[in-house]
């Protein structure tokens, strides 16, 4: 019941797209200009070349097992139970997630659209339609993503061409005055959160995908895409706001949004564009939440992993609530123990894997 | 009182959609692994309902971490 489920290239290129510009779309800009000031579109670039190199180790590693989530390719080159206990903390890391990008959502919604509805409402309200999407399954997901990458892309080009009359180009002089150091340096938080937490893409990639030649490609157009659309944003919220507001903002491609002003006429269009953060968040918290209930039920050896879903959305709407108590405390965490959870999950244990596959890999060869 | 009404309630409703398929099915794992989660849920929801404050897992992260966050911190001095 759990293997039958397929999607093509196309369909798999569309959720890379979305997960990478999840929540770097919000969050990422204003934590780029933090530190490289006017050159952050500078760092944005510098971090998905990065994050390319990241991805390319994951579909190394992928490739290794064409029929293998990335839970069983753990328990296949550790053993039983090391490799276990390294899924334990891949399917907690991304069920923490889960409930962290609600409480992204949530909170984004409750400072700019609906003040006083309580946090708790919107995010069982999401939580829902997450719920809904991973009980009808991968391919369901996958059709509504290609449906909604339109919409995505119409929006995102509107904000585009209206905001360009606005950007002031003094507002990125002097280019590169920061040096190549620190500009490096504060793409570690970019790249992080776009690339390194994409291992958990390796849940669907390549053991749910029917066609295995052109999806290593998708793989990799799809985050540079997603890297691309980042670029474009933190470019304009530079040009546009300047560094210390983009800076001080905790949303400032929002606030790009509220800055759109043609001719007095197409003005606070802000609420429109939100759908196009919503749309995205929507598919990142999916394949998050997918990724753990499915690797729960493959860690428990499960038949089926739906029966899950119910009680761990539950779960989830009270971490949310729990996680951050306020967005001085989120800031914080995000730019530490968040790095170092995701470079100790999704960077360290695949490259640790490498390594034991490089050692065993006879053994493992006649095995199969 | 109201909220743990609601949670009961809403505990209620995935009881009735999903186990009579898993009993139908005789998944007998399945239906105990289901059963721990939605007990866990139930009862931290529960604690949450009541105004009891839940500790926070990021906490014990952040004290796992350190170490490394202190490393990374260096490094980007």
């Amino acid at each position: 019941m759990m293997q039958d489920v397929k999607i093509n290239s196309y369909q798999f290129l569309i959720l890379v797209i979305f997960f990478t510009v999840g929540t770097s779309i919000l969050t990422v800009p204003s934590a780029l200009a933090a530190d490289a000031k006017q050159d952050a579109w500078i760092a944005a670039i510098i971090g998905t070349g990065i994050g390319l190199l990241v991805i390319w180790l994951f579909i190394t590693i992928a490739l290794w097992f064409p029929h293998l989530t990335y839970i069983q390719i753990n328990e296949k080159v550790f053993g039983k139970w090391v490799g276990k206990t390294f899924s334990v903390l891949f399917v907690l890391m991304s069920f923490l997630y889960t409930s962290q990008l609600l409480y992204y959502r949530g909170s984004y919604l409750n400072i700019h659209a609906l003040p006083s509805t309580p946090m708790v409402v919107l995010n069982i309200l999401m939580v829902g339609i997450v719920v809904m999407g991973v009980r009808l399954g991968l391919e369901t997901i996958a059709r509504s993503a290609e449906i909604l990458i339109v919409v995505f892309f119409v929006l995102l080009l509107i904000l585009v061409v209206f905001i360009s009359p606005e950007i002031k180009f003094e507002n990125i002089q002097p280019v590169f005055e920061m040096g190549t150091k620190k500009i490096v340096q504060s793409s570690l938080f970019y790249f992080i959160t776009s690339s390194v937490n994409a291992v958990i893409l390796l849940m669907i990639f390549p053991s749910f995908i029917n066609k295995m030649k052109q999806v290593k490609k998708s793989f990799l157009i799809g985050n540079l895409i997603g890297g691309i659309v980042i670029i474009i944003i933190t470019f304009l919220s530079v040009a546009v706001l300047g560094p210390e507001n983009t800076a001080r903002q905790s949303y400032p491609s929002y606030e790009l949004a509220k800055r759109i002003n043609v001719g007095d006429f197409v003005q606070r269009i802000e609420g429109l564009m939100a759908a196009l953060w919503i749309i995205a968040l929507y598919f990142k918290t999916v394949l998050y939440f997918y990724a753990s209930v499915l690797g729960m039920a493959q860690i428990l050896n499960l038949k089926d992993y739906r029966p899950l879903t119910f009680p761990l959305g539950m779960i989830a709407v009270v971490l949310s609530l729990v996680v951050y108590p306020n967005v001085i405390y989120q800031q914080n965490w995000d730019s530490t123990t968040g790095n170092s959870l995701s470079l100790s999950i999704g960077l360290f244990s695949p490259l640790l894997l490498v390594v034991v596959y490089a050692i065993r890999k006879k053994q493992l060869k006649k095995e199969t | 009182m109201l909220k743990s009404i609601g949670i009961l309630l809403i505990a209620a409703t995935i009881l009735w959609i999903e186990v009579p398929p898993l009993l139908e099915k005789k998944l007998k794992k399945e239906l105990l692994v289901f059963a721990i989660l939605l007990a866990i849920g139930v009862g931290i929801s529960m604690t949450l309902g009541f105004g009891k404050s839940i500790p926070n897992p990021l906490d014990l992260l952040t004290f796992v971490f350190k170490p490394l966050n202190d490393v990374i911190s260096l490094l980007l001095k």
